[in-house]
């Protein structure tokens, strides 16, 4: 035991200490860090943010142009309170003009839908709106007239989630079997290693939408990708545990791997307290740059047509719709929306990764030595 | 449609003599009717969202296929889009006994297949006889047995064929225009071995593919072009006598992704698009004058979009439930079976809002299957309960159904919340459509989830296993359009009949009524009074509101503008149905590029 | 060697096995069949849809249509036909699967000949701001969808005309010379290959950079700097051979995903290949296209771990093959 810990690499606390540090010291990924937590954050009380809810139409502002805050009145005196302009239709069609001579402040926790707060506390209020009946729409509306940020926060909660998930079920799964292939060898190693080929082998599209259909239609199509999700990475572990099973091979032939066999520790104990910890900061990264690959997915599987449906929102299907060359020439802000959004959130999951990559590196913390 | 001007048509061709047929007979060119006599040469290239799977035209099941073979091969008569009548093709002329039972068609001499081999009345005997193959009963087997039974066919010579009907119908010469010409020398001894349904596929070569029509295949390349050029024996003659199709190649260029086929137009490297999204209507219209190429608007499309409830009930005996039970849930079905609660989801939906948002405006109210593209079969004066929320709102308090708990949602009388599933096809615009519905029934206190299915799935459910409350989905264009076509969907017995099919007996009197007007229907009449009966037969049908209807769409094509004699239409295929005829202008008569 | 080879490609039969079984699970797992989808233009009669499902087999339980299915795989290497099609498997899979192997090894080389040189780039400037932006334009490609970048560099080639909207050959493509011929198909090629490339770059690149650093740090290194060698001989002559060894094994299993990954380019530049083609099978559910499709791509990747094991074992001496 002793042994074991001294020559292992850094031990837990440590571990987190050193990541810490590191990030502090990468400001990149220092940023993308943060910037997932906002993002997590705003998923979290997208109810709460966005003004309205997410199908809500508006059928008298179809593709409506975003509104500008303003702060500055038409007399160039600073208001403390933001206002927009209030907008007629016209003149052509889709077509909106500013009026200037009414203003509409934005106020703060107005009334609108109902909503429980992070699920729980129930209220009406959001963050902002204008005075009703009139309409807000800081990021514009889209085709049926629903406000584009508020279906992006809302999109936000399935797109953000739907990596979290898979990767959470996927990385369990890949660890454990990985890590049994790699550590026990002979026939489990075998047998785990073709049913991980054969499992990477059945085109996950085709997966999809054979199982799409044996959800019942009554469910939200959200709830049913996320089911999806979770039996995809049900049977996603395979091409992860191919990776631990190799570096629990090498890890094996450790000498404080051998010396805690040799003091008598039970297998399971010695692959989850000595051999799977080693692989774990490979396993934060590898994780950290995969959420993009759900995200990124999701929005393949809604060109494709099969992802999430309408009324719910995702990234995706927000992208889809503006993948269209009216939309790009004469409505672009339904494109920026979703493209930022997506943008944002897989460079930070990048920068966040790549840093992490760095942090938990032992050789380029110094001294540790090379496992 | 009509017996008048059909019954004995004459081509214009009789006396022009183009080239010796053979055994010393007159040849009976075709004069085919254009706008402008044109030039020879020159290259088309339309786009297609997906490539032929078959060349062979009894056999193939998707447009794709069928917008290529019907090219191909040529029959008895075919239909003039623009005035949507019969002309004559392979026959010169035909005409009908006073009982409207016995037909007789004089083929044209001097026809050729594209091997030079003459066409002639066993080729047509041998067509007929593939169509009414049991084992591979082909979709036109219906199509070909009016009244349900076979015709009987003969030739009493090469040159004449004499079709027997058990009744007289209506769209004989339609049906008969449908059955393409297959070379007898070439594919008896296929059909004969069993090979059918395996011939005249995309991998035949293209030097084999003996065609009846203005073109053959030059060359095919799997999921990239079809590329099909002039049948040197084709009999359609311009009115200067010389040998029809005027271009050298028609192209069917694959371009899966309708973005990338409309930018590849813009591009200039597709010279038509057959399919355009609403929404870039706008972009091509203002693209017209630096673009080279003219939008043609051609009104409401033939395709009509409509949902429904589901009243089907079990039909055979012997399964887990009783005949009778309906596949919906109970307490729904109770609602669905109100002919009020139907009108009231009728009037709850703003269609004007979805005209404006799905089809930018460009779209039109319908009220029947048959849209206004339908012509003369169009009765502006059918219509069915529009968008009258207070109006929906009132019929349902009337029903019972009041809210209350407060939570918006209206409950029946018995306290059940009123919500049911609107299923639709996942992809296409109907799910845009779906969700005004969503939001026009909230409005009205019904709560509505739609679920986008896949759309094998949606097929399974509304013809095999019924499990569903609503559908939303919508009917493509019969061809010809006429109501007559339409039987699988007005009888009761049809199969697409899709609130209630297969009925074994029609089960409401307004079905009844139904079925024996539509059996009227299908019997030789004038157009006035084939259009009465088939609006009474709407009428019936929108007083039940058995179907909510949805607006339809617009259809706008462009093509470019340096062809000529290019007259888009909304019958298939809307741009390739005269393209024999259609040339590229000379330099400084258009405004080439 | 020989038998370790021999024993991988005899695993490779009880997998065919069952990912042959599974994809007829699936099949029927979702409702419907290929006859389902011509059902639905109501102008097709009922009794042709049963003639189909009796001249497809269709109408015979599913374990009967797979013992068929496998039974003819196994005695005459046939895959079957494919419904949509009306021809065999084999014969619409072959041109479809060139196609994909030609856009993917061009996606592959575009990716690895970038990575490796801006790989090394930046790892011998490592932590400078050459690093910095290059690790930053290799995630931005990541992080713009295939589905947006194809449609921009789509609008940007009908825009400029500088490349073909889509497609792989031009229409003119038969008259042209050999010489003429490949030049307009890596015209046709540039694009949607760059978006293929697009995605596993960053991987690729950060994956070089580490490599060559971890060279970088081992002693001959710091022998060769001692010895007063140029920096640009020591990374070009020393480390960077080193450095490349794992990039090749890597490079073994990017061989065994050709077939798969490149679905959204195809679709989006009209690219006639392999995703398009099971993705249509797919949905008109033409089951046997479905499945030759699905044991093709299995044969590949079993292969192309099989090479990227060998080149491993190549590299690596230490690692030997029980």
């Amino acid at each position: 035991m002793p042994e074991a810990r001294g020559a292992g690499p850094v031990g837990r606390r440590s571990l987190a200490a050193l990541v810490a540090g590191q990030l502090w010291r990468t400001p990149p990924a220092l940023a993308g860090g943060v910037l997932l937590v906002v993002l997590y954050l705003f998923a979290a009380l997208a109810p709460f943010l966005a003004p309205y809810p997410p199908a809500e139409m508006d059928r008298a502002r179809f593709y409506h142009p975003p509104q500008a805050l303003h702060w500055r009145g038409e007399d160039g005196r600073f208001r403390l309170r933001p206002f927009v302009y209030a907008t007629a239709p016209g003149p052509g069609v889709f077509e909106y003009r500013e009026d200037r001579s009414r203003s509409m402040p934005v106020r703060f926790l107005v009334r609108g839908a109902r909503h429980r707060l992070l699920g729980l506390v129930p209220t009406d209020r959001h963050l902002l709106g204008v005075d009703a009946p009139a309409r807000v729409n800081l990021l514009g509306t889209d085709p049926a007239g629903r406000d584009v940020l508020s279906r992006l926060l809302f999109g936000a909660r399935v797109s953000l989630s739907v990596g979290l998930v898979g990767i959470a079920i996927s990385f369990a799964l890949g660890l454990l079997l990985g890590g049994a292939a790699g550590y026990f060898g002979g026939w489990v190693d075998a047998l785990l290693m073709r049913s991980s080929e054969l499992l990477l082998c059945i085109p996950g599209l085709y997966l999809i939408m054979a199982l799409r259909t044996l959800f019942p239609a009554e469910l939200p199509s959200g709830q049913v990708y996320l089911a999806i999700v979770a039996i995809l990475a049900l049977l996603g572990w395979a091409g992860l545990a191919r990776v631990i099973r190799g570096m629990v091979l090498s890890i094996r032939q450790a000498d404080y791997v051998t010396a805690a066999e040799a003091l008598g520790m039970s297998r399971l104990r010695v692959i989850v307290r000595h051999v799977l910890p080693n692989t774990l900061s490979f396993v934060i990264v590898a994780a950290t740059l995969a959420v993009p690959g759900y995200i990124l997915g999701e929005v393949v599987l809604s060109f494709l047509g099969v992802g999430i449906q309408e009324p719910d929102a995702s990234w995706g299907n927000m992208l889809q719709q503006a993948r269209s060359l009216t939309v790009l020439t004469d409505f672009p802000w339904l494109l920026y929306a979703p493209g930022t959004a997506i943008f944002v959130t897989v460079m930070a999951f990048n920068f966040l990764g790549d840093g992490l990559r760095d942090a938990l590196d032992p050789r380029r913390t110094g001294g540790e030595g090379r496992a | 449609m009509t017996r008048g001007p059909q019954a004995v048509w004459w081509g214009f061709a009789a006396g022009l003599a183009l080239s010796a047929a053979a055994g010393g007979v007159a040849a009976q060119p075709l004069r085919t009717p254009m706008a402008e006599t044109g030039v020879f040469g020159g290259r088309f290239v339309i786009g297609a969202l997906s490539d032929a799977k078959t060349f062979n035209p009894i056999l193939s099941n998707e447009t794709s296929s069928s917008e290529v073979s019907d090219r191909l091969f040529t029959a008895l008569t075919e239909t003039d889009n623009l005035t949507r009548r019969n002309r004559p093709a392979l026959a010169t002329s035909w005409e009908v006994s006073r009982d409207g039972r016995v037909w007789t068609w004089h083929l044209r001499r001097g026809a050729r297949f594209s091997d030079g081999h003459p066409i002639t009345a066993a080729d047509v005997l041998f067509s007929f006889a593939v169509a009414y193959d049991s084992t591979l009963h082909p979709s036109i087997y219906d199509l070909l047995s009016p009244h349900g039974r076979r015709i009987q066919v003969s030739a009493p010579d090469s040159y004449t064929v004499v079709m027997r009907l058990a009744r007289p119908h209506a769209l004989l010469v339609h049906a008969v225009g449908s059955l393409r010409i297959l070379p007898k020398h070439v594919l008896e001894p296929v059909w004969r071995a069993g090979r059918f349904a395996s011939s005249y596929g995309v991998g035949t070569h293209p030097d084999s593919l003996v065609t009846s029509g203005p073109w053959r295949l030059k060359q095919y390349v799997p999921h990239e072009k079809t590329v099909l050029t002039r049948n040197p024996f084709w009999f359609g003659v311009d009115a200067r006598g010389r040998r029809l199709p005027y271009l050298d190649e028609l192209v069917f260029a694959v371009v899966p992704d309708q973005t990338t086929c409309a930018l590849r137009f813009e591009a200039g490297e597709l010279d038509a698009l057959d399919n355009v999204k609403a929404e870039d209507y706008r972009r091509f219209e203002r693209g017209q004058p630096r673009g080279g190429y003219v939008v043609h608007r051609l009104g409401a499309s033939l395709t009509s979009n409509f949902m429904w409830f589901n009243l089907n009930t079990v039909k055979r005996a012997g399964g887990r439930r009783p005949v009778g039970t309906p596949y919906a849930d109970p307490v729904r079905h109770a609602w669905f079976s109100n002919r009020d609660f139907r009108r009231a989801v009728s009037m709850a939906v703003d269609r004007e809002a979805i005209i404006r948002s799905v089809y930018f405006g460009e779209g039109a109210k319908s009220w029947s299957i048959l849209t206004p593209g339908y012509g003369p079969f169009h009765d502006p004066a059918v219509t069915a309960p529009d968008h009258d929320p207070a109006g929906a709102r009132r019929l349902l308090a009337r029903l019972g159904f009041r809210d209350r708990d407060g939570d918006g949602v209206l409950e029946d009388a018995r306290g059940n919340p009123v919500r049911f599933t609107l299923k639709t096809n996942a992809g296409s615009v109907r799910v845009q459509m779906a969700n005004f519905v969503r939001d026009d029934l909230a409005r009205v206190g019904i709560q509505c989830h739609v679920a986008a299915v896949d759309y094998n799935t949606l097929i399974v459910n509304m013809r095999e296993d019924f499990d569903y409350d609503a559908i939303l989905a919508g009917l493509g264009g019969a061809v010809p359009p006429d109501p007559a076509m339409c039987g699988n969907f007005y009888r009761s017995s049809g199969a697409t009949h899709f609130w209630n099919v297969r009925q074994p007996r029609p089960e409401t009197r307004a079905e009844a009524r139904v079925d024996s007007l539509f059996d009227r229907l299908l019997l030789p009449g004038t157009l006035a009074a084939r259009r009465a009966l088939s609006s009474r037969i709407d009428r019936i049908l929108n007083e039940e509101c058995w179907l909510v209807w949805l607006p339809v769409m617009k259809v706008e094509l462009p093509v470019r503008d340096r062809f000529g004699n290019v007259a888009p239409n909304l019958l298939p295929h809307r741009v390739l149905w005269n393209i024999e005829t259609v040339f590229v202008k000379p330099r400084g008569r258009g405004a080439g590029r | 060697m020989r038998t370790f080879v021999l024993r991988r490609l005899l695993q490779l039969v009880p997998l065919l096995l069952a990912v042959i079984v599974l994809t007829f699970a699936l099949l029927r797992a979702a409702p419907g069949d290929y006859v389902t989808t011509v059902a639905a233009d109501p102008q097709v009669p009922t009794a042709t849809l049963e003639a189909m499902r009796h001249r497809f087999g269709l109408d015979r339980p599913w374990p009967v249509q797979l013992g068929l299915y496998v039974r003819n795989l196994v005695l005459r290497f046939d895959l079957g036909e494919s419904f949509s099609h009306h021809r065999p498997v084999a014969e619409v899979l072959r041109g479809a699967m060139l196609n994909t192997l030609l856009l993917a090894l061009a996606g592959a080389l575009l990716t690895w000949g970038l990575a490796v040189p801006l790989g090394a780039w930046a790892a011998a400037r490592q932590g400078r701001a050459v690093d910095r932006s290059l690790s930053t334009l290799a995630f931005a490609g990541l992080a713009v969808p295939e589905v947006l970048s194809g449609l921009l560099l789509l609008m940007l080639a009908a825009r400029t005309g500088w490349f073909p909207v889509g497609g792989m050959r031009s229409l003119d493509w038969d008259n042209l010379g050999p010489l003429a011929r490949l030049a307009d198909i890596l015209w046709h090629l540039a694009l949607p290959a760059l978006v293929v490339a697009l995605v596993p770059l960053a991987g690729r690149m950060r994956q070089m950079r580490s490599s060559l650093l971890d060279v970088l740090r081992l002693d001959y290194v710091t022998t060769a700097r001692a010895k007063g060698l140029d920096e640009r001989v020591v990374v070009l002559r020393h480390a960077l051979r080193n450095a490349l060894n794992p990039m090749i094994t890597l490079f073994g299993y990017t061989l065994g995903s050709l077939l798969s990954g490149s679905l959204v380019a195809e679709i989006v530049f009209a690219w006639p290949g392999l995703g398009r083609v099971t993705y249509e099978a797919l949905l008109a559910r033409d089951q046997y296209l479905v499945a030759g499709s699905v044991l093709m791509a299995t044969v590949v990747l079993v292969l192309g771990n099989l090479v990227a094991d060998l080149l491993l074992a190549a590299a690596d001496p230490r690692i030997r093959h029980a």
